[in-house]
Parts: C-alpha cells; structure tokens; sequence
C-alpha cells in the first residue's frame, strides 16, 4: 500500500498531462485481490488455462504497458525536436550578437539569453521527469508482478519482466543522450559562475513555482521513500536511497510546501 | 476497411453485444476518434467491459499500439472479413450521420465513460491534428467502428427502415483505404515475427494477452528496424509508432529545408526525400506539425515583445542583478535536476543488475534440477549455488551506494553522515537475501525433484 500512496502522491505532483499516463496500479492490485487463488481450472479457464480474473490482470497489464509505450515515445518525439531547436536559437543567437553579446545590443541578446537558458533548463527538467515516469512506472510493474507471483504462486514475474526491459519506454538510451547534450548547452550558455556572490543570492532566491523544478523535487522525494527499507525487503529490492537530510530541506524552506511523507 | 474482427463478435455474448453496439454507436461515425482507449471506456468498470474492451483494441487490424492477435488470427479475419467490409461500412456511416438522434439512446445507455468520446468530427485530418500525434491513432476506434459494424449495421438497418444506403459524401475514403492497404501488407510480413514470438513465448497467457504480451517485443523489433535505416522486411505500416532518433530527425530537417521550410513542406515531398524505408507519411504528417509548433511558439516570444516577456524585459532593464539572480535559479534547478538524474541512472542499473541475477538463478535452477537421477545433488547444489550471485549482487550495491554518499558528500558539505548510515545495511540485507533466494528456488528446485520422482516411479 505504501507504493500505492506514493505512485498517488507522485502523480499529484507531475505535469496535469502525464497524470493520465502512469501505472494503474491501483486498479491492478484490485484486479490481483479477484484472483481467486484456488486453482485456474476450478474458475473456468480459458484455452490457455488462465482464470478469469488473470486474463483480466494479463490485459490490463499488457495495455498499461502500450499506454506506457506510446506516451513514451512521443515524448521522446517532442524532445528530439525541442533539442534540435535550442541548438538551432544558440546558435542563432550567437551568430546575431557574438559569443558574449556585442555592445549595441546587448540588452537584447541578454534577454534573449535569458528565454533560452530558461527553457533549456527546463527542458532538462521534463526529461528528467520523464526518465522518473519510466523509472516509477517499472517499479510498479516490478511490485505488481511481485503480488500476482504470491498471489497465484505463478511464476510470471521473471519472464514478464524480462521483456519488460526491452520496452521502449524503458529503454532510455537516447532519453540519457539527450540529457548529457543539454548539460553540456547549459554549461555553454551559462556564464562563468562567481562563487561567493552566487551562493548568497541563491539563498536568496525564491523558487516557489509550479513549474518543472517542483516536480523533480517531488519526484526526488517520491524516490526516496519508494527506496526507504521496506519490510518486504529481498534480493530483487533496491537499496535505500541515501540523500543527505540537510538536501532536499534547503528546497523545501525555499519552496512552497510539498507533503512530505 | 478489410479488417473486420469478426472474432469479437463471434466472442460476444449477448451481454457484451449491447455493449459493443453502445461503443459503436459513438465511434462508428467516423474512424478517427483519437481518444485514447482509457478514455473510451471507463476504468475497468467491469469485466465484461473490459474484455470487449481488450478484444476491440487487440484487433486484428495493427502491429502498433493495440496489438492484434495472432498472425493466424489475424489472417482469417482479414479473410473472413472482407466479404462484407464495404457494404458495412457505408450502411453504418450513413445512418450515424443522418439521425444522429438515433444514436443517442445507446448513447445514453453507456456509461459515463463513452460519453467522453463523443466529439465527432467531420474530418480525419483535424482528428489527427488535433491529438498531434500519428494519424493512425485513430485506428482503434477503426476498429470499434469496424467490429460492431455487422451488429449495428442490422440493428440500424432495421431501426431506420426508411434511407438506403447511401454513401456519405463527407467521409474521406481515401484515408481509409490507405490504411485499410497498408494494414493488409503489413499483416503477411509480420504474421512470421508473430509466429515466432508466439512460440517462443513460455508464459501461460490467455490468448488476447498473449499476443499482446507478445507484441511489445515485436514492436520493439519492428521500431528498431524502422530506426534509420531501416532494413526490416516490414514494409509501410500506419500503425506502428515510429521510434524517432536524432539522426533521423535531422534528415527530416534537411528534406524540410530543401522544400522551402515548415510552412511549405508537405508531408508527401518530405517523405520522397527523405527516402527511409518503413517510415509512413503519417510519421511524417505528425512529425512535422510537432515540427511547426516547436518553431512557431519560440518565434512568437522572440519577437515583438509578448506577455510572456515583458516581465524578462522589465526585468533586465531594470536591474542587471535581478538577471543573475534568474540565472542563479535556474542554477539552482539545475542542480536538483542533476541530482534527479544522477538517481536514476543509479537506480536503473541497479534495478537491471537484479533481474540480471533473476535470470542467472533461474538458470542455475533449471540446470540443475532437470536431471532425474541427481534429485539430492540438484537441491542441495541448489542451495549453495544461490549464494554466490547473491554476494555479489551485495557487492555491486554496496559500491553503488557507497559511490552515492561520495557523490553527495562533495556536492553537500553539511550533512549526515551518509557511510554510517550505509554500512549496517549491507550486512542485514545479505543475510536476507541469502534467505530469500533459497526459499523460492529451493522450493521450486524440490517440487521439480519431487514431481519426477512421481513420474519414475
């Protein structure tokens, strides 16, 4: 049930968009409750020996994984696009005013400067939340997986995931490519950080907004306790995520509240 | 128009064929609902539903999304099919269009779900426009248009006993048709992937999943072969969704260009020139309106000055510190970010690294315990075999974790301490997952042992 709250908790947070597009998990652990677990063949099974109820489970379970799929991949679309772009108004940018802004129009390729660095970063950030949506929703799977196996005492995990891994939608090859390649435009179009004065106006700085930093604060703190030791803890668990107490609280005294767990 | 899954209707009871009609009724009167299946009908509100639901979607029709059933399935539904197709076709547009109210009461018979799908629109190329997204999205409802068709077709044909069967002049045929052809090619190329994946498939499924369990391994295989360049011997298909990749996209950028930019480009010379096999003009019809938007939108802000920048622009003008206070937010952003991403790299390795010692151990397993004779040497090598990658698995997460605090320890100098809260998870763990993966295996291991043993004797 704790993931269960979390996924919720996570999907709250996210992007009004992408609510729709997470795991059913919900729905899916309700789907394993109505397994009976007497045997398939007591509850009229189908050709190939499944009950009812599991074909339900396999269905949906299979559907969520297209829905996964699908929405995956049109974002990773959008973001190829949106890459190609930011790199085409550096270099526009660039070409008009100089590598740091050639004195009449400074004012001008400052403001634009700043639009683009604003985008990029959050550009970064949707990524980012995007390679969260595909890791939540593997762990998901895992767990689901993991209650249908005691449930019916099948062994549908192993395979099932299996091919899971080889899904689109967490093949995030290109997805991490894509990342490191807008690390590297930030560091290109952001000047040259000035320690001292830096560290004071960041504390400074309010960053409470709706906007994508929120979410990948949220979606940090969902992963952390997703990854708090749980009581069912096994070979096939991760570690506890280790983030030092003190770094996700200077956020939050900055931010506007986010339920903390 | 050829794909009729005649399945479902063969399937349904008599229960489930109200349903399917309710969702016919709202989809039939044009094929390019774009709503997504979750849409259409409302979570799992029922089983009944939810299988109909399943067998609609899982037609015959695509390699894509919905996946479709067997390749010998799917082979006798285009065959059995096609006998009726058009006739169907026409007869169940026409009356939609012409008294819509006919259609309200199974309107209103649906559930609140499919009362969501109703915005029919006149043409398929809004539809499309209006997802942004790959035209043949709206196949499903293709589908549902399709499968309820012979139901509905009668049910309409007598409820109105007055029109003919006229066809709709405000229909695009020609969308169809496409679709309808590249769907039926396609299905004999695939039908060998299908057919081996069916077999190679282990799991016990129940037929409708299977395929579609088996699917996203096909699809896989299909996109990777749809990736530049593409060698797979499928040929077009609307259906699959087209996996983009950098290079790809920048071949579609240089054909754009060559035709004069975004605003003149075509879909059709765009798809000539870029000359990559498997790729459909529907890829390249939705790839270029996300095209278009992505450059519309920024040239609007870089312009005359919008609402969106007058806040930057007094802000610059203001005061110069203000712009680097900006900067030193996004910094900020920047590093959570960072952070983020950092996390989950680590977590995905970890979390392919488990599955990786999944498959090991059920290797070891199935080595060991499949020889009859050696049922006391199986188990009990069983036993201490798991030991090992479990170890090691130990190990790697340890480093891990241990490479996590370091990371966090330079990035953060105040903080707890992240080593000493690490360490006495390893040991605790170590001893569990030693358990652990005897007590499943082991069990697995002796129930083997012991059903042969019944089986010799």
């Amino acid at each position: 049930m704790k993931f269960g709250k979390l996924l919720k908790q996570q999907i709250q947070e996210t992007l009004p968009e992408w609510r729709e597009m997470f795991l059913a998990y919900k729905e899916l652990k309700k789907l394993v409750r109505l397994i009976s677990a007497s045997s398939p063949s007591s509850t009229h099974p189908d050709e190939h020996g499944l009950s009812k109820g599991e074909a339900e489970f396999m269905y949906l379970l299979n559907h969520e994984i297209e829905k996964f799929n699908g929405f995956f991949m049109e974002k990773e679309e959008d973001f190829i696009i949106k890459n190609a772009e930011l790199k085409q108004r550096i270099q526009r940018v660039v070409g008009t005013w100089g590598e740091h802004g050639s004195q009449p129009s400074e004012k001008l390729y400052e403001e634009e400067m700043a639009r683009i660095r604003k985008d990029i970063v959050d550009f970064h950030g949707e990524m980012i939340l995007l390679m969260n949506y595909s890791n939540v929703n593997y762990t998901g799977l895992v767990k689901i997986l993991k209650k249908y196996d005691k449930r019916t005492g099948g062994v549908l995990r192993l395979p099932f995931i299996q091919k899971v891994l080889d899904q689109p939608f967490f093949t995030t090859d290109l997805l991490s490519e894509l990342v490191k390649e807008c690390e590297i435009m930030i560091d290109a179009v952001f000047p040259v950080e000035e320690r001292e004065k830096a560290r004071e106006l960041r504390e400074a700085v309010s960053v409470a907004d709706e906007g994508i930093f929120r979410k990948t604060i949220a979606a940090l703190m969902t992963m952390q306790e997703i990854r708090r030791g749980s009581s069912t803890y096994s070979h096939h668990s991760l570690p506890p995520l280790n983030l030092p107490e003190s770094y996700l609280s200077q956020f939050l005294q900055l931010n506007s509240p986010i339920p903390i767990q | 128009m050829e794909a009729r899954p005649a399945l479902f209707v063969q399937r349904s009871g008599p229960q489930q064929l109200s349903t399917v009609r309710v969702s016919g009724a709202l989809s039939s009167s044009l094929p390019v609902l774009p709503t997504p299946l979750e849409e259409r009908y409302p979570k799992l509100p029922d089983s009944l539903q939810v299988t109909m639901e399943k067998e609609l979607t899982t037609g015959p029709l695509t390699h894509t999304i919905p996946v479709p059933s067997s390749s010998g399935a799917v082979g006798h539904i285009f065959s059995s099919n096609s006998g009726y197709s058009a006739d169907l076709h026409i007869s169940s547009v026409s009356p939609q269009e012409k008294h819509p109210r006919d259609t309200t009461p199974f309107i209103s018979q649906s559930s609140t779900g499919k009362a969501s799908t109703l915005p029919l629109q006149a043409t398929a190329s809004t539809q499309c426009t209006e997802k942004n997204s790959w035209c043949p999205d709206p196949l499903p409802d293709f589908l549902d248009f399709a499968a309820d068709s012979p139901v509905q077709g009668t049910q309409m044909e007598n409820n109105n006993s007055g029109p003919g069967i006229p066809v709709s002049e405000d229909f695009k045929p020609t969308n169809w048709q496409e679709w309808a052809d590249q769907l039926i090619n396609e299905d004999d190329s695939l039908t060998s992937t299908w057919n081996e994946l069916l077999v190679d498939n282990s799991v016990s499924n129940p037929e409708q999943p299977k395929m579609a369990s088996n699917f996203p391994v096909s699809q896989n295989q299909l996109q990777q072969q749809q990736q530049l360049p593409p060698s797979s011997a499928n040929t077009s298909s609307s259906k699959p969704r087209m996996r983009w990749s950098p290079e790809l996209h920048e071949a579609f950028v240089e054909a754009v260009n060559k035709l004069g930019g975004s605003e003149r480009a075509t879909p059709k010379g765009v798809l000539k020139l870029m000359k990559v096999e498997g790729l459909t003009i529907y890829h390249v019809k939705s790839h270029l309106q996300k095209y278009r938007t992505a450059r519309y939108r920024p040239e609007l802000s870089e312009g005359s000055s919008e609402k969106k920048l007058t806040p930057i622009e007094e802000m610059s003008s203001l005061d110069l510190k203000t712009g680097i206070e900006i900067t030193e937010a996004l910094r900020l952003q920047m590093e959570v970010q960072k952070r983020l991403h950092e996390q989950l790299e680590i977590q995905r390795k970890l979390q392919l690294r488990i599955e990786e010692q999944g498959r090991y151990l059920q290797m070891m397993f199935e080595k060991q315990c499949k020889p009859g004779s050696e049922k006391l040497k199986a188990s009990s090598s069983c036993l201490e075999d798991p030991s090992g990658p479990p170890e090691e698995l130990q190990q790697q997460q340890d480093s891990l974790n241990r490479s996590e605090s370091r990371n966090s320890k330079e990035d953060n100098r105040p903080e707890t301490d992240p080593l000493g809260s690490s360490s006495p998870l390893p040991e605790e763990s170590k001893e569990e997952l030693e358990e652990d993966s005897r007590d499943p295996e082991q069990k697995l291991c002796e129930f083997k042992a012991s059903k042969r043993q019944k089986t010799d004797s």
